[in-house]
């Protein structure tokens, strides 16, 4: 057999119903008597809501907060010292507090005929005062989004090291304020439910399209009352999360609700209007950054302020201050920096709740401090590769415990620096006539497979730091697993089955990996902070040693040796004298249990194996990326010409399946940096409500992306492995917009916010004009 | 209601339908062939495309009634299309597939993309696919795939012409 386990570029398990059509999702499940949900939502991003008028008919087909009662709000934990956090009711019972929030909830055989009851409910609003962003939110006076608090603020936290020192010897001061804008998601499939009660079992039963199938089991007994014995929540084939579907969605809860009220089937699936109006969007980062350098731009100190505009509610369970809390903690990248002061605010806004996005803060905490060091290399007057080179953390000193009391496990920084430079060179481009070319550069680290550790200390509701896998081996020697997170893309019905293949040595295809289902896993907190591979992975492999060891108990009762005596070697069970198959252990087991003692029948061939990294310490991935882009200066269009990325993920358990996640991460991560937007106007209106104002990348806007892999084995983890899921986003922003400063280079002109549309492109160089004129009037 | 009469996957077939109602819902509730997904509803994302009378359509934008008449192949109907069935492989080969929510629309895009062209042009394959939305993939896997299939394609005809 050729090798199948760790590191085999096996093809994926999963494609084959993918490509005729035959996964199944969300939408494709029936249910007799099923009941499609519209929902009537907020027009108006601040109101009190005066009455709701009904149609008279309307009967149990419309439903509003008052026919709620009972039911719990959803209400985030958190440990950070004076964070506010309002539970928020799953539809809005006296207030609403952004566009798009839950008034009412309307049934209907079908979705058009729920929407046609929709648009006769009418709510009566009397309009409040409205805060929209950062500055209005913080304005002397500003209209409170939340009366009692007092305040807007949400979230502050410090950090200071202690910076002084470093400042008095630091020759050179560059200070930047840098913006990424708010964005949606857009997994191609949107969110949805579907919930029906199962007199049978006694239960609850929630299809979701998620990637935390026990999280969301964990919040819908909590709101509804119910034991966690009652409720079983399925994730079937899930088309894309990116974090959107590892939160808890308000209309979860009440399709729960609805589906207990009825006892009927109730479904509601997000259709495109819903997801970038009314679902929770992302980022939204404000960064004022100082550096301290020398006269070399070794970085001395970083001093920075950081600002997000959250929106009006806290998610469950991250809550809303995730964002800051995470950007705090890895601003200072891969470099090794002496000093360290950090100011976040959590702003609360009119707006939809900040979620977690495919790598969360980081892509914002990358963007501004990788802008930040090109900008220190231009004060300086040296290369941004070279002043990077001089201040990554060198190979030598890992593992290394960074300023902000992180310990980065493994690595080479500068390395995978320097091959990126090398393979940028190696091709040139042309820009065509009219447009400045230019190469940007972006390092990054990534606590990957998050610690409970790291988690406890804000007092989140999810431990991520284990997980769970059970391996029940069938009476033919084939192999079920079974694990409690979700696989929406990461392909870990392949790499999984490779895992128990690299232990067992069985063919990855006698081995089925069952995911996503309360029913039929062991506990887990889902897929997400790219933690799968190294969490479930690792379980799997233990589960995996388990069984190992009660198969050659078997074979060496067979063959009259002890279990030491017996290696199992490709599938083989290898005693001293004879050898047997895995088949042939777990067809005895099964079928022949009179030809084993008594010790070997009580337990049988299924096993769950539990796991988490060695001294609950987490891995560090990392990668250098470059762009290389094309600016039209009188458009103030981009083009990414080309586009590398060196990353190290430690041991790759499928080569081809982590150049995906990377590839489809930096697509994202050039969505981020040029293309995607979801602005508000100043009483709180999305501007982008379809996806011909929302551009989402498509092959057109994406180069032909060349991948270069290290592989630098974590010390902590099983099999060496890093977490990979979310890297490819991180680095983009950074890298486009330090190619687009080196583009305009030549007119003086300097970007600091992404999306970089041709607006804020235009706006740079007519600044830099600007400046420019100014000058020479006062040298006039 | 209305009623339409037309060919689904090979199949007759005749419904009473809402005049209302899009191609893509009749496909999927009426019909039950849920390979045809459902990404914007609003004709941007391209995860609906089915083959309508030989051209890629979107069935989203696409009201059922309109359809008197036509051929419709959905992913479903793929299974002897000789181009659907080297592109599958070569979607496999080249990861071009994640989640595999826009996969039966970039299956019928790519055919089509596959039956007009004889070069492998990444730089027009590319452009080809700006109507269709994946947020997996970085589409590097599906521009190589179609690539791959055009070369064959391309590969088998000059062998072809090689022979006669």
């Amino acid at each position: 057999m050729t090798h199948t386990g760790v590191g085999a570029s096996l093809p994926r398990k999963e494609d084959d119903r993918f490509l005729h059509g035959r996964g199944r999702y969300l939408a494709d499940i029936e249910m007799p008597r099923m009941l499609d949900v519209a929902f009537v939502r907020s027009p108006l991003a601040h109101a009190e809501i005066v009455g709701i008028d009904k149609p008279e008919e309307a009967g149990e087909r419309v439903f509003t907060a008052r026919d709620m009662d009972g039911v719990a709000p959803i209400r985030p934990t958190s440990n950070v010292a004076g964070h506010r956090i309002v539970g928020s009711p799953p539809m809005a019972l006296t207030r609403v507090r952004f566009v798009g929030e839950i008034i009412a909830a309307c049934l209907a055989p079908n979705r058009a005929q729920a929407e046609d009851l929709a648009e006769q409910v009418v709510p009566d609003l009397k309009e409040l005062p409205v805060v929209a962003s950062i500055d209005a939110a913080m304005a002397e006076g500003a209209p409170l989004v939340h009366a009692d608090w007092g305040t807007n603020l949400s979230m502050e936290t410090r950090f200071d090291s202690g910076i002084e020192e470093q400042v008095a010897r630091a020759t050179v001061q560059v200070t930047r304020t840098l913006d990424m804008a708010r964005q949606a998601m857009v997994p191609l499939e949107g969110k949805g439910a579907l919930a029906h009660y199962d007199a049978r079992d006694g239960q609850l039963v929630v299809y979701s399209s998620t990637q935390s199938p026990h999280m969301i089991r964990n919040a819908l007994c909590q709101c509804l009352g119910l034991q966690q014995r009652q409720v079983r929540v399925v994730a079937p084939d899930v088309g894309g999360g990116f974090g959107y579907k590892a939160i808890l969605h308000p209309e979860e809860v009440i399709v729960a609700w609805l589906a207990l009220r009825l006892k009927r089937p109730v479904r509601w699936l997000e259709d495109r209007f819903e997801h970038l109006t009314a679902g929770a969007n992302a980022r939204q980062h404000r960064y004022r950054m100082t550096a301290h350098a020398d006269d070399r731009g070794r970085i001395l100190a970083l001093d920075a302020v950081l600002t997000t505009d959250a929106g009006a509610y806290s998610i469950w369970p991250h809550t809303n201050g995730f964002d800051a809390i995470q950007a705090s903690g890895i601003l200072t990248g891969p470099y090794d920096i002496g000093g360290y002061r950090v100011r976040t605010m959590t702003v609360a806004t009119n707006k939809p709740p900040l979620s977690p996005y495919r790598a969360v803060a980081r892509p914002g905490a990358c963007f501004a401090m990788e802008t930040l060091v090109d900008a220190v290399a231009r004060a300086v007057g040296r290369d941004p590769v070279d002043v990077r080179l001089e201040n990554l953390v060198p190979a030598a000193a890992m593992p290394y415990k960074a300023i902000t009391g992180k310990e980065y496990d493994s690595g080479d920084y500068p390395a995978s620096l320097r091959r990126t430079r090398a393979l940028v060179d190696a091709v040139s481009a042309d820009p065509g006539p009219d447009r400045l070319i230019g190469t940007g550069y972006a390092v990054y680290t990534e606590h990957t497979a998050v610690s409970t550790a790291t988690i406890s200390q804000i007092g989140v509701q999810m431990m991520p730091g284990f997980e769970q896998a059970a391996a029940l081996m069938q009476p033919d020697g084939s192999l079920e697993i079974r694990v409690g997170v979700q696989s929406h893309g990461q392909g870990m019905e392949t790499t999984l089955a490779q895992i128990a293949s690299e232990v067992l040595g069985i063919d990855p295809h006698r081995v089925s990996v069952r995911h996503g289902d309360t029913a039929l896993s062991p506990y887990s907190t889902g897929t997400y902070a790219s933690r799968a591979v190294v969490m479930t992975g690792g379980a799997v492999a233990a589960a995996a040693d388990k069984l190992a060891f009660k198969l050659r108990e078997i074979a060496a009762h067979m063959m009259q040796c002890t279990a030491d005596d017996v290696r199992l070697e490709a599938g083989e069970l290898v005693g001293p004298g004879a050898s047997m198959t895995i088949e042939e252990a777990a067809v005895i087991w099964h079928f022949r249990p009179f030809d084993l003692p008594e010790e070997l029948l009580r337990d049988g061939l299924e096993v769950t194996g539990g796991y988490r990294p060695d001294g609950d310490r987490a891995p560090f991935a990392y990668a250098a990326h470059a762009a290389r882009v094309a600016v039209d200066p009188e458009l103030g269009t981009v083009e990414v010409l080309d586009y590398v990325a060196v990353d190290d993920c430690g041991t790759r358990v499928n080569p081809m399946i982590v150049d995906g996640q990377v590839l489809g991460g930096v697509a994202q991560g050039i969505g981020t940096a040029l293309f995607e937007e979801v602005p508000f106007d100043d009483q709180g209106q999305p501007l982008a409500t379809t996806f011909g104002d929302y551009s989402v990348p498509a092959a057109s806007e994406i180069p032909m992306i060349r991948l270069d892999h290290m592989e630098t084995r974590s010390p902590y983890t099983r099999f060496g492995v890093k977490g990979v899921g979310e890297g490819g986003a991180i680095a983009p922003p950074a890298a486009v917009v330090n190619a687009i400063n080196d583009a305009l280079r030549s007119t003086g002109a300097e970007l600091c916010a992404v999306p970089a549309t041709p607006r804020r492109v235009l706006q740079a160089i007519f600044d830099a004009e600007d400046r420019a004129a100014g000058k020479k009037e006062a040298a006039r | 209601m209305t009623t339409l009469s037309l060919t689904v996957n090979g199949e007759p077939v005749r419904s009473e339908i809402d005049p209302r109602l899009s191609l893509a819902d009749f496909l999927r509730e009426n019909l039950a062939l849920k390979g045809t997904h459902l990404g914007c509803e609003h004709g941007a994302c391209g995860a609906c495309t089915v083959v309508v009378d030989d051209m890629p359509m979107r069935s989203c934008i696409t009201l059922a009634a309109s359809c008197e008449g036509v051929r419709v192949t959905t992913v479903e109907g793929f299974d002897d299309d000789p181009v659907v069935t080297r592109l599958r492989q070569a979607f496999r080969d080249e990861h071009a597939l994640q989640c595999g929510y826009c996969t039966p629309g970039m299956l019928a895009t790519a055919r089509d993309i596959v039956l007009r062209h004889d070069r492998p042009d990444v730089e027009q394959i590319r452009a080809e696919l700006a109507g269709c939305i994946c947020r997996c993939t970085g589409y590097r896997g599906i521009v190589r795939a179609i690539a791959h299939v055009i070369e064959t394609k391309s590969q088998a005809t000059e062998a072809k012409a090689g022979t006669t």
